[in-house]
C-alpha cells in the first residue's frame, strides 16, 4: 500500500447542456417533502378508495368489512410511491425522458456539494452519506426491535400474569423478528457496504450512485408499513408469517407484506450496487488476491441476497395477492399448497442468515490484522470458506422443513448438505484463530469484541449442528432451543461483530475515536447479559419449552426468569453503548486518518473523507496485510536445516 | 531462543552422513518444544475435561419431566450425547487458543498503533491440513451417524421394529389426530372411532398417528417420546413412536397458530394394557385386537 502513483488528469470529455440550475428538481425535494407527499398520496387513496370501491357495510365470511385489504394494500403502495416521488426518485427518469442528461455540476449537486448536513436528509447519491444514514436506520431499528425484545421478556418474565393480550404479544414476536432481520441485513452491508467498501477498494465512489440512494429511500419507505402493524391489529404470526395462519390476519399483515416486497427491491438494488462496485471499480493493481477480505464478505453476502431474496419477495406477493383478491397459492381449501409457502420462505429464510453473519465475520477478519499486526492468515482460505458458504446456503433450505411432513426423504440429502456447511464455515474460524496464533494483541475495544465473537461462534455452531440433525431436530425443532441458537448466531456472532466493525471504523466516518471505555463497559454488559438470556434459554429448550407461546408450564419458571434479569442486563448495555456512540460522535477525541495504522486503503485517505474519497486514485501493489515481522522460529528451523547449516556453525 | 541450545547439534545425531532433510518427526518435535505449543495442548487438554459433563448435563435437562419413555427419545438423547462429546475437544480447542492469545502471547494497550511484534505468518499447510482433515471427518463422522440415526427413528415411527427389539405381536394402533385452533382432538378408528380430546394409550404397542389440521399449521409434538409432525390443512402427515414406560406426558402445539397457541396442549397418558381397555370400554369404545 506504500507505493501510489499519479493518475493524470483524464481528457476533458464534452458536457451536456445545463438546464436551469444544477441539480433541477432536486434541489426542492428532501425528506420532508417526501414524507407529505407520501401521507398525501396514502390519504387520496384511501378517501378515494373508501369512497367508491369499498362497500361499507358488507361483510365477508368472517365478519370483516369487504374489500378492505385491497383498500389498506393500495393505502400503503401509495405511500411508497408517493414518498419516492416526493423526494425525488423519479426525477432522474423524467429528466432522462425529457432529455435532459446529468451535467457534472448537475452530478455534484446530487453527491452534496455545498448542503451541509442538509445532505443526510435528501436524495444524495454520495456513497458516505448513504453509509450514514444506513447507519441511523440500523440504529433506530435495533433500538425498536430491542424495545420489543424488552416487552417480550417482560411477558415470559411475568409467570404469574398475562401482561398483553395474545393478539398484541404474538404482533411483538413477529414485528421484533422481522425488524431485527432487517436491521441485521444492513447493519454491516449498509453503513460498512457503503462508507468503507468503495474506498477500501480504492474507487471514488459506488458504481450506480443513484441506485445507491434508491435503494436507501426504498428501505426507509418500506419501515413505516411495518411498524405501523402494530396500529391495525397487528402482523400476529411470527416473522416467518406461514400460511393460511397470516391469512387470518388483521390488516396489520399487509404493513409486513408491503414492508417485505418493498425491502426486497431495496436489497436487489443494493447488492446489484456492491457486486458491480466490487467487480469492477477495484484501484489498478488491486488484483483478486489483493482485495480486502470484507470486500469478498460483502461481495459474498450480495451475491446470496441478490439470488434469494426474489424467493422471500415472491412469497409475499402470493400471500399479498391470497389476502387481497382471494387467489389459493396457499390456501389449501381452495387448492393451494402450505408447503408452496414454507419453500419460497426459506429459500430466502436460511441464506439471509449467512447474509448477516458472512459481513460481520469478514469485517472482523479485517480488523484482527490490524490490532494483532500479523498478516491474514492464510488469505485463500478465508475466501475459500466465504465461496464456500456462499455455495452451499443455497441448499439448505430444507432444515427448516424437516418437520413439516413435506417429504420425510429430503432429511437425508439436506442433513448432509447442511452439516456440509460446517466444513466452509470452520475454514473462517480457522482463518480467526490462525490469525491470533501468536500474536501480540493490541487490546482495543474492537479486537475484543473478535474474543467475545468467536466465543458466541462456538456455541452457535455447536447448537446448529444439533440441530442441523433430523433426529434431535425432531425434539428441539419450534422450541426454545431454536431461539437461542439463531440468537447466538445472530446477535452473538452477527450484531456483537457489527458492533465490533462500527467501533473500529468509526474514526474513518465520524473523524473521532470510539469511548473506548464506556464502550467496553456498554459491550461487556451486554455481552453477559446475553450469555444469561440465551444460556437459560438453551436449558428452557431442552426441557421442551415450545417458543412463541406467553404462558408455559411452571417448570419453564427458573429458566425464564433468568432470561428475562438477562434480557434487561443487555438492553443496559446496548443504552451504554448506544451512549457511546453518541457522546463520541459529537464530542469524541478527534481521531486523525490512521488512528488504528492500518495499511488498508480506506486509511489511507483523509478524513473527513473527501467528496471522492481520493485526491488521485491509488495503484496498488501488495494486500493489505503487510505487517509483522520474520518468524523467529523460522530462522531457527532454517538454521537447523539446510540452507543456514554451515553459516551457523561458522557464526558459533 | 533456549529451544536452540538444548537441542543437539544436527549433525551430531548419527553415524550417517548429515543430509538436509530432517527426519520425519523433526518438526514434530521442534513444534513441541515450544513453550505455548505445550501450554496450548495442556489447557486443550483441560477444557475438554471440563467441557465433557455437558453431555451429561444436556442429558439430565431433556429428562426432567420424565424422558425418555420411548426408544425414539432414547435415540434422540444419545445422538445429543454423542454430538456433544465430539464437540467438546474443537470447543476446547478454539477456546485455549483465544485464552491463551489473551495471556500468553503478549498484550499492547496504549493508543499509538503498537510496533510491528508479531510473527508474519502468511499461512501453514501442515496446520490447515489439520484443521480441513479434522473438522471433514468430524463432519463425516456427524454426517453418517445422523443418516443411521435418522433410519433408525425412521424405522421406529412406523413400526417396523418394536421398541424393546423384541418380535412384538401387538398390532398397532392407528390414531387419527387432528389439530384445530386451538385443541387437539384425537380418534381411534379401530376401537369403534370413539374420540377424546387426551390421549391414553398402552405401553409397548406401536402407535401410528395419521396427523392433519383443519385450519392453519400446527405442530403435533409428543414431547417426553420424541416424535413431532406438523399438522397441515389439506394433508395428512405420518408418524408413530412405541412408548415404553409408564407416566403421563405433555402433548404441546410446537408451530405458532395463532392467539392461543401456548394453551394448545394437552396430555398423553401411557398405561398398561389392562387399563386401556378399561378405558376404552369406559368410553364406549371396543377393543378389535
Amino acid at each position: 500500500m506504500s507505493d501510489t502513483a499519479v493518475i493524470h488528469e483524464q481528457a476533458a470529455v464534452p458536457q451536456p447542456a445545463q438546464h436551469g440550475r444544477p441539480g433541477g428538481m432536486l434541489r426542492h425535494t428532501s425528506i420532508i417533502t417526501g414524507t407529505v407527499a407520501g401521507l398525501v398520496l396514502a390519504v387520496i387513496t384511501y378517501a378515494i378508495g373508501s369512497h367508491y370501491f369499498v362497500p361499507w357495510g358488507e361483510q365477508n365470511a368472517d365478519f370483516s368489512q369487504v374489500g378492505l385489504d385491497a383498500l389498506v394494500a393500495a393505502t400503503y403502495v401509495a405511500w411508497v410511491i408517493g414518498f419516492m416521488a416526493g423526494i425525488g426518485a423519479f426525477a432522474g427518469p423524467i429528466r432522462w425522458a425529457l432529455g435532459h442528461d446529468l451535467t457534472h455540476a448537475d452530478a455534484e449537486y446530487m453527491a452534496g456539494r455545498g448542503q451541509g448536513k442538509w445532505r443526510y436528509w435528501k436524495y444524495t447519491t454520495d456513497h458516505k452519506v448513504v453509509g450514514f444514514q444506513y447507519l441511523i436506520m440500523a440504529m433506530v431499528l435495533l433500538g425498536l426491535g430491542g424495545f420489543l425484545a424488552m416487552l417480550i421478556r417482560t411477558e415470559l418474565g411475568v409467570t404469574w400474569a398475562e401482561v398483553f393480550d395474545p393478539n398484541f404479544y404474538n404482533s411483538l414476536i413477529g414485528t421484533h423478528g422481522i425488524v431485527m432481520v432487517i436491521a441485521m441485513i444492513i447493519v454491516v452491508a449498509g453503513p460498512l457496504g457503503n462508507f468503507i467498501v468503495p474506498i477500501m477498494i480504492g474507487a471514488r465512489d459506488m458504481a450506480f450512485p443513484r441506485l445507491n440512494a434508491l435503494s436507501f429511500w426504498l428501505l426507509f419507505a418500506a419501515v413505516p408499513p411495518l411498524v405501523s402493524n402494530l396500529l391495525l391489529g397487528g402482523m400476529r404470526d411470527g416473522w416467518t408469517v406461514y400460511q393460511p395462519l397470516g391469512n387470518q390476519a388483521p390488516v396489520g399483515m399487509i404493513g409486513y407484506q408491503v414492508c417485505i416486497i418493498v425491502f426486497a427491491f431495496s436489497t436487489g438494488i443494493a447488492s446489484v450496487n456492491l457486486i458491480t462496485t466490487i467487480v469492477t471499480m477495484r484501484a489498478r493493481g488491486m488484483t483478486w488476491n489483493r482485495v480486502p477480505i470484507f470486500a469478498f464478505g460483502i461481495l459474498g453476502s450480495s451475491i446470496m441476497g441478490l439470488v434469494w431474496f426474489p424467493m422471500f419477495q415472491y412469497s409475499q406477493i402470493l400471500a399479498l395477492s391470497d389476502k387481497v383478491i382471494a387467489s389459493s397459492f396457499y390456501i389449501p381449501q381452495m387448492g393451494g399448497s402450505v408447503w408452496l409457502y414454507e419453500n419460497l420462505f426459506w429459500l430466502l429464510g436460511h441464506p439471509e442468515v449467512y447474509v448477516i453473519v458472512i459481513p460481520a465475520t469478514a469485517a472482523l477478519l479485517e480488523l484482527m490484522t490490524v490490532f494483532l499486526r500479523k498478516p491474514l492468515f492464510s488469505y485463500k482460505i478465508a475466501v475459500a470458506g466465504i465461496a464456500g458458504v456462499v455455495g452451499i446456503s443455497s441448499v439448505v433450505w430444507v432444515h427448516h422443513m424437516y418437520m413439516t411432513g413435506w417429504a420425510p426423504a429430503a432429511g437425508y440429502p439436506f442433513m448432509l448438505s447442511t452439516e456440509l456447511i460446517s466444513i466452509p464455515f470452520g475454514f473462517l474460524v480457522l482463518v480467526m484463530l490462525g490469525t491470533i496464533w501468536r500474536g501480540k494483541v493490541w487490546t482495543r475495544l474492537p479486537m475484543m469484541c473478535v474474543y467475545a465473537v468467536i466465543w458466541c461462534k462456538i456455541i452457535g455452531g455447536i447448537t446448529g449442528v444439533y440441530l442441523s440433525d433430523v433426529p434431535v431436530d425432531q425434539y428441539m425443532h419450534g422450541s426454545m432451543f431454536v431461539v437461542a441458537h439463531f440468537h447466538f448466531m445472530l446477535m452473538g456472532a452477527g450484531l456483537f461483530a457489527a458492533m465490533g466493525a462500527i467501533a473500529y471504523w468509526f474514526p474513518k466516518m465520524t473523524g473521532r475515536i470510539l469511548n473506548e471505555r464506556i464502550g467496553s463497559i456498554g459491550f461487556w454488559t451486554a455481552f453477559f447479559g446475553f450469555q444469561l438470556t440465551f444460556g437459560s434459554m438453551f436449558i428452557a429448550g431442552l426441557q421442551g419449552m415450545p417458543r412463541r407461546v406467553l404462558q408455559f408450564d411452571n417448570a419453564f419458571n427458573i429458566s425464564n426468569w433468568a432470561s428475562t434479569i438477562g434480557a434487561y442486563i443487555i438492553g443496559i448495555g446496548m443504552l451504554v453503548f448506544l451512549y457511546a456512540v453518541i457522546h463520541s460522535w459529537r464530542n469524541g477525541q478527534p481521531s486523525g486518518s490512521n488512528p488504528w495504522g492500518s495499511k488498508s486503503l480506506e486509511w489511507q485517505t483523509e478524513t473527513p473523507v473527501p467528496l471522492e474519497n481520493f485526491p488521485v486514485l491509488p495503484v496498488v501493489t501488495s494486500d493489505p496485510y503487510d505487517y509483522g515481522v520474520p518468524d523467529p522460529y523460522d530462522e531457527i528451523e532454517r538454521e537447523l536445516t539446510d540452507e543456514g547449516a554451515e553459516s551457523t556453525v561458522g557464526a558459533r | 531462543m533456549s529451544t536452540v541450545d538444548d537441542r543437539p547439534m544436527a549433525d551430531a545425531d548419527g553415524p550417517e552422513e548429515p543430509t538436509n532433510r530432517p527426519e520425519v518427526t523433526h518438526r514434530l518435535r521442534e513444534w513441541l518444544s515450544r513453550p505455548y505449543a505445550r501450554h496450548i495442548i495442556v489447557m486443550t487438554a483441560v477444557f475438554t475435561l471440563l467441557v465433557l459433563p455437558a453431555a451429561w448435563l444436556v442429558i439430565h435437562f431433556m429428562n426432567l419431566t420424565g424422558a425418555p419413555a420411548s426408544a425414539i427419545m432414547s435415540e434422540i438423547e444419545k445422538t445429543m450425547f454423542v454430538f456433544t462429546m465430539v464437540s467438546a475437544p474443537l470447543m476446547a480447542v478454539t477456546l485455549a487458543v483465544i485464552i491463551y492469545s489473551l495471556i500468553g502471547w503478549g498484550r499492547v494497550t496504549g493508543d499509538e498503533p503498537p510496533m510491528q511484534a508479531s510473527p508474519a505468518i502468511r499461512g501453514n499447510a501442515i496446520g490447515t491440513g489439520l484443521w480441513i482433515g479434522v473438522t471433514s471427518v468430524l463432519a463425516a463422522f456427524l454426517v453418517v451417524w445422523g443418516l443411521v440415526e435418522l433410519a433408525t427413528i425412521t424405522s421406529l415411527s412406523y413400526g417396523s421394529t418394536p421398541a424393546n427389539q423384541q418380535p412384538n405381536s401387538a398390532r398397532p394402533i392407528d390414531i387419527n389426530v387432528t389439530g384445530q385452533q386451538w385443541v387437539w382432538s384425537f380418534e381411534y378408528p379401530d376401537n369403534g372411532r370413539i374420540t377424546s380430546d387426551q390421549l391414553v394409550v398402552p405401553i409397548d404397542v406401536p402407535l401410528y398417528f395419521n396427523v392433519t389440521s383443519l385450519d392453519v399449521v400446527h405442530s403435533f409434538w409428543v414431547v417426553e417420546l420424541g416424535i413431532k409432525i406438523d399438522a397441515n390443512p389439506g394433508a395428512i402427515t405420518n408418524t408413530g413412536v412405541t412408548p415404553n414406560k409408564l407416566g403421563t406426558y405433555s402433548i404441546r402445539c410446537a408451530e405458532l397458530c395463532g392467539l392461543h397457541h401456548a394453551y394448545m396442549e394437552t396430555t398423553i397418558t401411557v398405561v398398561t394394557q389392562e387399563q386401556y381397555d378399561a378405558w376404552l370400554r369406559e368410553h364406549g369404545g371396543k377393543r378389535t385386537v
